[in-house]
């Protein structure tokens, strides 16, 4: 096995397989950055031109457009408050936020770094994991993704503001966001759930046009009313010093940042909890790190780890969801789905062969991913301050721009007007909510998990009748998700004891 | 006098000579041609389509560019009803969706606003047959073994409208093999993820879809539908098993629509002289040996029925009697 | 502002998961069991925090999220918010009635000259700017459809 890792990398490194790796790190930082282009969509497109090319070559090309991304997805969403991907949306709340208190550098260099190790340690999983896959992914049956997927609304709790009020708010969005997510023809029965007639509503809400609209939006409309940059009026001059503190930032919370990447990682592991999951989950995470209630009610204003947190996990991500994809020809996600088309066309057949006769082939995707990250993580760092002083741009002049790439973007999900009313629709939702002081995050919660949830509930008891709830892992996820609600509220009652105590 | 004659004939030469000229050009000369697609990217309809429309152009008299756009939505009943009503009957936008959409119309689904009869049909690039296959490991060889074993059997589907759903459950309730549909799956792919968890014992689908996994040995075909594929032809077939002409017309019915498995269409009231380049163009381009060097390594399976042939069996499909459609109608949906 | 508001989405909450469940009743059970099991405890926590907004105590606490820039007077904060959510509207009227093509371009140049008054230069530059990239990228390299107008397609242009 050490001789197909080197085989991999040198692989990687022959020139031409190279030189297509940066045509697709090339490609990916704008589709990553860009709201209006999908990874899954431009991994389509290009395709086609993959036929020509050698498997090492084509899934250089490939996965070094993919690997990147999620990178500088997140770049938009710290920057602009607008969800460059999906799978980056968690990154606007506290990296706008941060961004707005003229410490975009910060905020950059922290996603960049913890995105870089995000990656790092995603293919190292990749890699390690080799010969523990198959038992591992074929011991989370439909119960125990259920169970995960209850561990998951669990973090509800977490993101939810301190006191009976706050959790009341929280658990009211994330109840609306499960609800929005029953939109659509329901697969037991095949009823159309409140669709009224509409086929746009048939298939249920999109996610891209709703998150754009619930995050970009008010965030605009903010800006609109403040009538300044994006910085404010802080005075200019900290860029640089800024990157730096971020960079530093992801080691002084090294642990977070490892963890979360773990977390990334293994969600892409899990097939069908699809890939805005990993963020989110990280991101609720994050908040528990916090060492006490005041400390947690800063995150969504501007705490850095609420950026290591989401930034490291949509990478690792991506390293992970390659497992199912090559190890059983499962896709572990959309883009997977689309890579594994250029598995067959490559002539390469995914499932256990991955793992044993072309081995060296998945080395190189794990050194793709490796080296494509390192090389778009120094890339960013080049242009972070041109990048970050576009902070310091008169919002009125941004605006414009921004609308237009908010409005391309959400259109192209489905190229439907629908999707653009959408993005209206829960732009004024979103803006309501913050205006109201209800929590967005639990409603992304309930929207993403609201599906999975519900099929694998009704797939577990069509199948094991009641007894999957006595499987060994489902209570574990179970005291899990007991542990995560009680986590806040414990916290909370120890830091008014300990307040009425010094009172 | 003589000389003004002349210039008048000339003129009238002069005028005359470029209509002549016209009329030997193709109507596609310098033009776009628009592949509409049910679908998102990536997907089976849209790699067919944009496979066909690398090749196309050279095919088709003044090679015209050829580009596709997906329109995704109500499971391509958005595409289908943009290219029977909006788009202009001039043959630069042609539509590919769900083959099942006939079926759609016959069921009344709402939302409907086309009709597959007047669609000016272009063909098929390719048909498709569903297969039931289950885990190589079970004891059951055969379709015969599997319903004489008694035991339940539990089959993965993701939602009803999808062939995992349907073919299974007229399997079930008409020719009495005892199955047990656990449904809610999100992709055929996961399926297959909890084939291997032995979570579920197999599924139904495409065959071009479950090729690798047969090859790979983890499942084994045991029935099929009335469409022949290479490879599948030995199976059993469902309707020839059906206890009476009810349930043999109702199996007929489910996969009428397969043989025309990647169905083209364009604008109705489209000219006549126009469709027939299309469907040349189409017959041609699915022998193109370059095509076809795409396809084997893509494995796509490609196969020209022509458009003929397309519209009797929509014609056929749609004039079922009522009781028919309705008994039909009371175990198949449309579905997401 | 918080309480106000709050209300406002609170009583919504209530109504849409009324209905939701009131729909909801007629399906067959396997479709309605999630529907009722999120939509009767929203109902109940939206009119737990309605009746809360009414009678509770004034509301201090902000989400885990940012806040509407509360240092400007609450007019002046209203007047900016309809006026953007009104540039947006327009723009989506301009995207159906032109087609993407023509309304990025125009919606690029009013917003630069009205709202931002930056000068000329400035603004036919970055219209310029932004109509060639979206010209180059969406169009001509993706082949996006962009429908046309309803007044394209109702004078006949396209």
């Amino acid at each position: 096995m050490i001789e197909a890792l080197f085989a991999g990398l040198l692989a990687v490194l022959q020139w031409k397989a190279f030189t297509f790796m940066l045509a697709g790190i090339g490609l990916g930082f704008w589709v990553g950055l860009l709201p209006g282009l999908g990874g899954a969509t431009t991994l389509a497109l290009m395709l086609p031109f993959v036929y020509a090319m050698e498997p090492v070559e084509g899934f250089a090309f490939l996965l070094g457009m993919h690997a990147v991304v999620a990178t500088t997805g997140d770049i938009t969403s710290v920057l602009f408050g607008v969800p460059g991907e999906a799978t980056t949306a968690a990154t606007v709340l506290d990296g706008h936020a941060m961004a707005k208190k003229g410490e975009a550098g910060r905020a950059l260099g922290a996603v960049l770094m913890s995105s870089l190790i995000g990656a790092l340690v995603g293919a190292v999983a990749l890699a390690a994991a080799i010969p523990v896959v198959r038992p591992l992914v074929l011991s989370f049956g439909s119960p125990e993704l259920f169970m995960l997927a209850i561990v998951g609304l669990a973090f509800i709790a977490s993101l939810s503001a301190q006191g009976g009020r706050g959790m009341l708010r929280g658990f009211l969005a994330g109840g609306f966001g499960l609800m929005i997510a029953t939109v659509g023809q329901d697969p037991q029965a095949g009823i159309a759930r409140y669709t009224f007639d509409s086929l746009y509503l048939w298939g249920g809400l999109d996610l891209v046009p709703v998150l754009i609209g619930i995050f970009a939006i008010p965030e605009i409309i903010d800006l609109a009313i403040r009538g300044t940059s994006i910085a404010g009026d802080v005075p200019r001059g900290r860029l640089n010093q800024g990157v730096l503190e971020g960079v530093k930032d992801t080691f002084r919370h090294f642990g977070l940042t490892l963890r979360c990447s773990l977390i990334g990682t293994f969600i892409g592991i899990m097939p069908g909890l699809g890939g805005a999951v990993a963020q989110w989950l990280a991101y609720g995470h994050a908040t528990q790190s916090a060492r006490n209630a005041e400390d947690r009610a800063n995150f969504g204003r501007g705490d850095v780890r609420g950026v290591l947190g989401p930034g490291a996990a949509n990478n690792s991500k991506e390293g992970g969801s390659l497992i199912p994809t090559v190890a059983f020809g499962v896709p572990g996600s959309s883009a997977m789905a689309i890579l594994l088309g250029g598995f067959f066309v490559m002539g390469l057949v995914p499932g256990p062969d991955m793992l044993t006769k072309h081995l060296i082939v998945t080395f190189s995707m794990v050194w793709t991913i490796v080296i494509a990250n390192i090389i778009a993580v120094g890339a960013c760092f080049l242009f972070l301050n041109q990048l970050a002083g576009l902070t310091n741009v008169r919002g009125h002049v941004l605006i414009p721009v921004i609308l237009v790439l908010v409005f391309i973007g959400s259109y192209t999900s489905n190229n439907h007007y629908g999707d653009v009313l959408v993005t209206l629709a829960f732009g004024g939702v979103g803006y309501l909510m913050v205006l109201s002081g209800w929590p967005r995050a639990p409603f992304v919660l309930g929207l993403v998990l609201g599906k999975i949830a519900e099929n694998y509930l009704y797939i577990s008891v069509a199948r094991y009748d009641a007894e999957w709830l006595t499987r060994p892992i489902v209570l574990v996820l179970f005291a899990m998700a007991v542990a995560v609600i009680l986590y806040p509220l414990v916290q909370g009652w120890r830091s008014r004891a300990k307040g009425e105590t010094h009172a | 006098m003589r000389l003004s004659l002349a210039f008048v004939a000339l003129l009238a030469l002069a005028l005359a000579a470029p209509r002549t000229g016209l009329a030997q050009t193709s109507p596609f000369e310098g033009k776009t041609i628009t592949i509409v697609v049910g679908f998102k990217t990536g997907g089976g309809y849209d790699r067919t389509a944009r496979v066909l429309a690398r090749h196309l152009p050279k095919h088709i008299p003044g090679k015209p560019n050829v580009i596709v756009q997906n329109m995704p939505g109500a499971n391509s009943i958005t595409a289908a009803n943009h290219v029977y009503n909006v788009a202009k009957p001039d043959g630069l936008t042609l539509g590919t969706f769900n083959r099942n959409l006939v079926l759609a119309q016959l069921t009344h689904v709402p939302g409907v606003k086309y009709d597959m009869r007047k669609f000016a049909w272009i063909g098929s690039a390719a048909s498709e047959t569903t297969i039931l296959a289950i885990r190589a490991d079970l004891p059951y060889k055969t379709f015969d073994e599997l319903r004489k074993s008694g035991k339940t059997v539990v089959i993965g589907a993701t939602g009803p409208g999808a062939n995992t759903y349907d073919f299974p459950l007229l399997l079930k309730d008409l020719l009495g093999v005892d199955l047990k549909i656990v449904s809610g799956y999100s992709s055929s792919s996961d399926i297959m993820l909890a084939i291997e968890r032995k979570e579920v014992d197999g599924r139904a689908g495409s065959y071009s879809s479950l090729q690798q996994f047969i090859g790979r040995g983890l499942v084994r075909p045991l029935v099929r539908a009335r469409a022949i594929e290479p490879g599948i032809e030995n199976l059993p077939v469902d309707e020839d098993l059906a206890p009476n002409p009810r349930a043999r017309a109702i199996m007929a019915l489910r996969s009428a629509p397969e043989v025309i498995g990647r169905p083209y269409v364009t604008t109705p009231g489209t000219r006549e002289d126009i469709v027939r380049i299309l469907r040349e163009a189409f017959r041609n381009v699915i022998k193109d040996p370059q095509l076809l060097a795409e396809a084997e390594k893509a494995k796509m399976d490609f196969e020209f029925i022509g458009g003929d042939e397309t519209l009797k069996i929509v014609n056929e499909v749609l004039l079922q009697p009522k009781d028919v459609v309705d008994d039909f109608g009371k175990y198949i949906k449309f579905g997401e | 502002m918080h309480s106000k508001a709050s209300l406002i989405l609170g009583v919504a909450i209530m109504v849409l998961s009324g209905a939701a469940v009131i729909i909801a009743l007629d399906w067959p059970w396997k479709a309605k069991l999630f529907p009722l099991v999120i939509g009767i405890p929203v109902f109940c926590l939206a009119m737990t925090e309605v009746l809360w907004c009414v009678f509770g105590a004034a509301d201090r606490g902000g989400a885990m999220d940012f806040q509407i820039s509360a240092h400007l007077p609450r007019k002046v904060v209203l007047v900016r918010s309809l006026r953007a959510a009104g540039w947006m509207i327009g723009f989506f009227g301009a995207i159906v009635l032109l087609g993407f093509p023509v309304a990025v371009p125009l919606f690029v140049l009013l917003y630069l000259k009205l709202q931002a008054q930056e000068g000329w230069g400035l603004s036919v530059a970055m219209t310029a700017a932004v109509w060639v990239f979206f010209y180059g990228l969406f169009d001509f390299l993706l082949h996006l459809p962009f429908p046309a107008g309803w007044i394209q397609t109702g004078l006949g242009l396209a």
